[in-house]
């Protein structure tokens, strides 16, 4: 793995921008877009910068990313992959960063950690713009920021600024959604909760007709990554005292922390997830008080299944109110 | 109607929810036709003074004959399989379904669903696998479980996928199994298939009824006896389960006239065709009712559907 992130993939040009001509970051709408999209929206935007986001997942799109990727990656990679390739051409750099650790006791999948490096090696020529975020060790949120804003020949005041703003930005839209479902958790339908991985459950195309399925049943659908995820990570220590996942935490710990609100959880994950194979495993052992069912997602899938188990479902949490009243 | 992917079943039922009449033949991929022949079959079992006040659909073509039947139920086989079965053993805490292409565990408690698994990723250990390899065997598949019976030493078959349970199979025929040992043995990794894909970390408890295609084996049935160690009840109606529930779902629409054999004479059509909306290239799927549009689709977003620019 090449050591720092923020060295590789500069376009061979270099910054070779013109004074007073704009810079335009493109940022692929797949995984942690769907965390931090308002956090970097901001930052670039305050930085004078033109940001362009991918288009939302289309077949198409999937298809080119399945065909980028090695057979053994997982979907949301091969549709990040697909995004990537989308935004080549479009824009001077491609925001990816690496993920490894928010802190002692915290971890992102490894996919997260070689992120760029996996973008690198499938497109050796794609201008990459990437933060470290490993905190314990050396590259704090707010430290990768600096770097990219240098990058960019920004200075640091600028940078900071952009950064902070950007950081506001984040943290007023995720207390709006989050008021917002606790709203959908007072509502009186049948309540889902969704505890998938973000970029899964809001893509448009793999996610979407999940939602949509539930919403034709008359259902409510809630979301475990609109739900404190501080609070969550607390949560999850219900399930498991040795989980380390920091996004796998978030989700599950929702469950313990809203089941005597909804009725009924869906655990969604994509086929092959490392992560949610072991965690979801350790959820349907362990959560017994509450009706749960998992839909394994895959790249070859059609509807005619999913809608089966999702009506089934949406029947079973009927009943199962219907006989408690 | 209980549509499935094999074969289509259809039951009329009376107030109480005996059945009057059924039928029971192969979809052979088209499911109108099938449909078609079913109420055929049916009308000519009931006598003419007999209205039928509610229609109710099942089965994987559920979504396409319930529009052509205009049915005032439309349910997932899940729910039908459970509710013709509670009817008929209201006891009943686990079902154990297997047919032509996929196989189903229900869970229920006090009548109730509380549980349910699917065959996922894999068609292993269904009525297809076992029709395979009866040609294999040159066995006509309605005596295989007959033929099982006879075994007095199963061979052991592999059970986790059905690739490496055929190459067994054919390694222990050249090996010199006889063929009842053989088919008794595929009737064990059909039930060990099972048992270790869809029953994976399930409690199953008794009263155990088991339905679908291949309950009809006899061979299947005596292997789930010996390898869960409890009692199976298998309904002489077993393969009716799913369209007895959907009928009785069915049960109390108002209705705003009975429903009309006379369908038969009306010709549908399906067109499919490929939305070009945007870059998903959704398949539609219209259906028509003497070149009227009844129904349509397939399309992953609101736009368009059913609209002029998406009929064919």
């Amino acid at each position: 793995m090449l050591e720092n992130g923020n060295t590789i993939g500069e376009p061979k040009d270099g910054i070779l921008k013109k004074q007073g001509e704009k810079m335009t970051i493109g940022i692929p709408r797949a995984l942690l877009y769907y965390r931090y999209q308002y956090l970097w929206k901001t930052f670039f935007t305050r930085l004078g910068c033109n940001v362009v986001i991918s288009a939302p997942t289309s077949q198409n799109m999937l298809a080119r990313g399945i065909a980028l990727s090695v057979g053994e990656c997982c979907l949301p990679v091969k549709i990040f992959m697909g995004h990537v390739a989308s935004l080549l051409g479009r824009c001077d750099y491609i925001l990816i960063p690496r993920f490894e650790t928010l802190g002692k006791g915290e971890e992102f999948c490894v996919r997260f950690w070689g992120l760029p490096d996996i973008v690198h090696n499938t497109f050796p020529d794609a201008p990459i713009l990437s933060y470290n975020l490993q905190d314990h060790k050396r590259g704090s949120e707010m430290q990768g920021f600096w770097q990219i804003g240098l990058r960019l020949g920004k200075s640091p005041a600028q940078t900071v600024a952009a950064y902070r703003r950007g950081v506001q930005e984040q943290l007023r839209q995720d207390c709006l959604v989050r008021e917002k479902q606790e709203l959908l958790l007072a509502a009186s339908g049948l309540k889902v909760l969704f505890a998938a991985q973000s970029y899964l459950i809001h893509d448009g195309y793999v996610g979407a007709p999940l939602i949509r399925m539930i919403e034709e049943q008359g259902g409510v659908p809630v979301f475990a990554d609109r739900c404190d995820p501080m609070t969550c990570r607390a949560s999850a220590k219900t399930l498991s005292q040795d989980l380390y996942w920091t996004v796998n935490k978030e989700i599950i710990g929702a469950i313990p922390l809203t089941k005597k609100e909804v009725d009924g959880v869906l655990l969604i994950t994509a086929f092959p997830c490392g992560t949610d194979s072991l965690v979801n495993e350790l959820v349907l052992r362990r959560v017994r008080d509450i009706p749960i069912a998992q839909i394994v997602l895959d790249e070859q899938q059609g509807e005619s299944g999913l809608q089966t188990r999702m009506e089934c479902f949406m029947d079973i949490l009927s009943e199962r109110r219907r006989s408690h009243a | 109607m209980d549509i499935g992917s094999v074969s289509t079943k259809g039951v009329v039922v009376d107030r109480d929810g005996r059945i009057m009449a059924c039928e029971y033949l192969w979809t052979q991929g088209d499911p109108v036709s099938a449909t078609k022949k079913i109420i055929i079959s049916l009308q000519k079992q009931l006598s003419a003074r007999v209205s039928i006040e509610s229609v109710g659909t099942t089965g994987s073509a559920r979504r396409l004959i319930g529009a052509m039947l205009e049915a005032d139920a439309i349910k997932n086989e899940i729910t039908a399989h459970a509710k013709g079965t509670i009817a008929r053993h209201p006891d009943v805490r686990t079902i154990i379904e297997i047919g032509g292409q996929d196989s189903k565990l229900i869970l229920i408690n006090g009548c109730v669903v509380t549980d349910y698994a699917m065959n996922t990723l894999c068609a292993a250990g269904t009525g297809a696998f076992l029709s395979s390899q009866a040609k294999r065997l040159d066995i006509p598949v309605e005596e295989l479980g007959d033929v099982a019976l006879r075994s007095r030493h199963p061979a052991k078959i592999a059970a986790r996928c059905t690739v490496f349970a055929e190459s067994d199979l054919v390694h222990k025929a050249q090996a010199g199994y006889g063929k009842e040992d053989l088919v008794a043995g595929l009737c064990h990794a059909v039930v060990l298939n099972y048992l270790n894909n869809v029953g994976k970390g399930k409690q199953i408890l008794e009263p155990i009824v088991f339905q679908g295609g291949v309950s009809k084996n006899k061979g299947v049935v005596q292997a789930f006896r010996e390898e869960l160690g409890s009692d199976i009840s298998v309904d002489a109606d077993s393969h009716l389960m799913g369209a007895l529930g959907a009928a009785l779902l069915s049960r109390g629409a108002k209705r705003p006239k009975p429903f009309d054999c006379d369908i038969v004479d009306l010709h549908f059509q399906t067109g499919a065709h490929t939305c070009p909306g945007c870059a998903n290239h959704c398949e539609i799927i219209s259906f028509y009712r003497d070149g009227s549009l009844l129904d349509c689709w397939g399309n992953r977003c609101e736009k368009g559907l059913g609209k002029k620019e998406n009929v064919l």
